[in-house]
């Protein structure tokens, strides 16, 4: 099993997440614009509760039980929302401006990769959702290298980023079916796995993510794990507070989660009702296993803290008042350098 | 089996698969069973197959033809459907391989081992012109060499697979490639996906564990 010195990880809080898809359109930007990646989102923001992308990939098994590799399903393209085609050329170029309306050509689609936007959960006036972005987990015990039967998946020893080789790679998917996050895309093209290489051209020049460094919200933190200047360190191991999507997978996940606070519920007086939280706890449970409701707590008592006139180290490092304190040094102005394609 | 003779211009004929110069080859039947289990290189995919079938075709057709600079292989089998693609994620293609080995002695159960190469001579349907030459030594390691003078036709008629993979029998390479020569006896391997059953990697048929004989015939002396 390899073992990295170091490990790059990601802090999302999703406190701060309003679901604009901005990281999502950095990355699709950036690396997934070639002929057979079209319908590869390697960051992707969905609405929760909800299917997510690719639907129902929390139900398609992969990861680990007990230590034992666990089978997975293959998502197929529609399942990941597919690329719709549509007819710009119409619309725009063929003088029929006035009559056609811009539709997807072919057939009607079911599902796209943020089908079930804003939908949620619960009912008026006790609705609720929050959005749930994700990119892939870097994992520190990644079941898609396990599984490839070529060793074409390799983990950084530096820095701990996962990247398949696509030399190696025969695009046999058996990652696919083991990636229990289900962050792993086909080129029917290409005819090899892709995934999100944690931008890795860029951290290896002092640039943060383009997902982090363009994200409107400041959202996501970045840094090496062991950097106890870093705020990755700070919210994950001093406060607590930052915590893995779907720790039962088994595959030690490197993104870390700010979990989400709600306002409180009315109850049928109109009346607020502190008494339960809006986000039932079942349901963040159900995603971040038990120790999300410590990390809501220790939240919850920063907040009331502030309120009552103190500070917080904590809640100063969530707002994050300096941008670029969020990058763990990786803070470098992508301007300032002169890219090459390779 | 073996390889019987035929003349240059009859052998530039052998790429049509169902050209009848390879009614001369004596075709064998040849019988496969799956790759087991326990070889599988990876925990996940042993889980993933522990309750499926691996080795969806279980015979194989083959004959051989040499004209004492090139060799021919015609593989025909039954499989109802015809898997060309990977247009989903959830498709994969049928393709049928004849391993050789490289370096006499080379272990097949492992694909190799380390400096005693075995040599696929490999083809996928959704390639089909194409024969793919693969080295490996051991299990996991194959990688895939470029060698001029590799030919293969496919076509699936009828619910069959009529696949001919050829090559020279000596290639210039640096890799560690299957060298023939008329006259000589050797191992023959083969292995067959079944795309539609999901089977790529080590999940295939395989014609056994052990090294069956190809046998070269000798060039006629008025051709040596």
């Amino acid at each position: 099993m390899t073992e990295s010195k170091r490990q790059l990880a990601m802090v999302m809080d999703l406190n701060k997440c309003i679901g604009c898809q901005t990281c999502t359109i950095a990355c699709k930007r950036l690396w997934t614009r070639d002929e057979g990646m079209e319908y590869m989102w390697w960051n992707s923001v969905n609405t929760q509760p909800g299917r997510g992308t690719p639907r129902d990939w929390e139900d398609m098994g992969g990861g680990f039980r007990e230590g034992n590799a666990v089978p997975g399903k293959l998502p197929t393209r529609k399942d990941f929302g597919d690329a719709w085609e549509f007819n710009h050329e119409e619309v725009f170029f063929g003088g029929k401006g006035d009559k056609v309306h811009l539709k997807v050509k072919g057939e009607e689609p079911e599902w796209g990769p943020n089908w079930d936007e804003d939908q949620g959960a619960g009912e008026y006036p006790n609705a609720y959702y929050f959005y749930l972005p994700r990119i892939c987990n870097h994992c520190t015990h990644p079941a898609c290298l396990e599984a490839c039967p070529r060793k074409a998946i390799v983990k950084r020893e530096e820095d701990g980023i996962v990247l398949i080789d696509e030399d190696r790679c025969r695009g046999y998917r058996f990652c696919m079916e083991a990636c229990p996050y289900k962050k792993i895309y086909f080129n029917h093209v290409e005819k090899v796995s892709q995934k999100c290489i944690f931008c890795f051209p860029r951290v290896e020049q002092g640039v943060a993510n383009a997902c982090a460094r363009q994200c409107p919200g400041r959202v996501r933190f970045l840094g090496y794990r062991d950097d106890k200047n870093a705020p990755i360190w700070k919210l994950v191991d001093k406060w607590k507070v930052a915590i893995p999507l779907h720790p039962e997978y088994g595959t030690d996940a490197n993104v870390f989660y700010v979990p989400p606070l709600a306002p409180p519920r009315f109850d049928e007086n109109g009346e607020i009702d502190e008494s339960n939280p809006r986000i039932p706890n079942e349901y963040l449970v159900s995603l971040f296993g038990p120790k999300v409701l410590e990390s809501l707590e220790i939240l919850k008592g920063e907040m009331a803290k502030t309120r009552a006139g103190g500070k917080s180290e904590l809640l100063d490092l969530l707002i994050a008042y300096r941008w670029k304190d969020m990058f763990g040094g990786f803070d470098r102005d992508p301007a300032t350098i002169e890219w090459k394609k390779a | 089996m073996r390889a019987r003779t035929i003349s240059s211009t009859e052998f530039d004929r052998l790429m049509d698969p169902s050209a009848a110069t390879w009614k001369q080859a004596g075709a064998e039947r040849v019988k496969l069973e799956g790759s087991p289990l326990g070889m599988q290189p990876t925990a996940l995919i042993r889980a993933a197959w522990q309750d499926r079938k691996i080795g969806a075709i279980d015979r194989v057709q083959i004959a051989a033809l040499h004209d004492g600079e090139r060799l021919a292989f015609r593989l025909e089998w039954s499989d109802p459907t015809e898997n060309r693609g990977n247009a989903d994620n959830v498709d994969f293609p049928d393709g049928v391989a004849v391993l050789l080995p490289a370096v006499q002695g080379a272990p097949i159960v492992t694909m190799g081992a380390p400096g005693n190469a075995v040599n696929a001579w490999y083809w996928r349907a959704d390639d089909d012109t194409n024969v793919r030459h693969v080295v490996a030594e051991g299990i996991g390691t194959s990688r895939t060499v470029s060698v001029e003078a590799g030919l293969a036709r496919g076509a699936w008629k009828e619910g069959r697979w009529q696949v001919v993979i050829a090559r020279a029998l000596r290639v210039e390479t640096v890799d560690p490639v299957a060298q023939l020569q008329a006259g000589e006896t050797t191992g023959i391997g083969v292995a067959i996906w079944d795309g539609g059953s999901g089977e790529r990697a080590g999940i295939k048929s395989i014609s056994g564990l052990q090294w069956r004989k190809l046998s070269l015939d000798a060039l006629p002396t008025a051709r040596r």
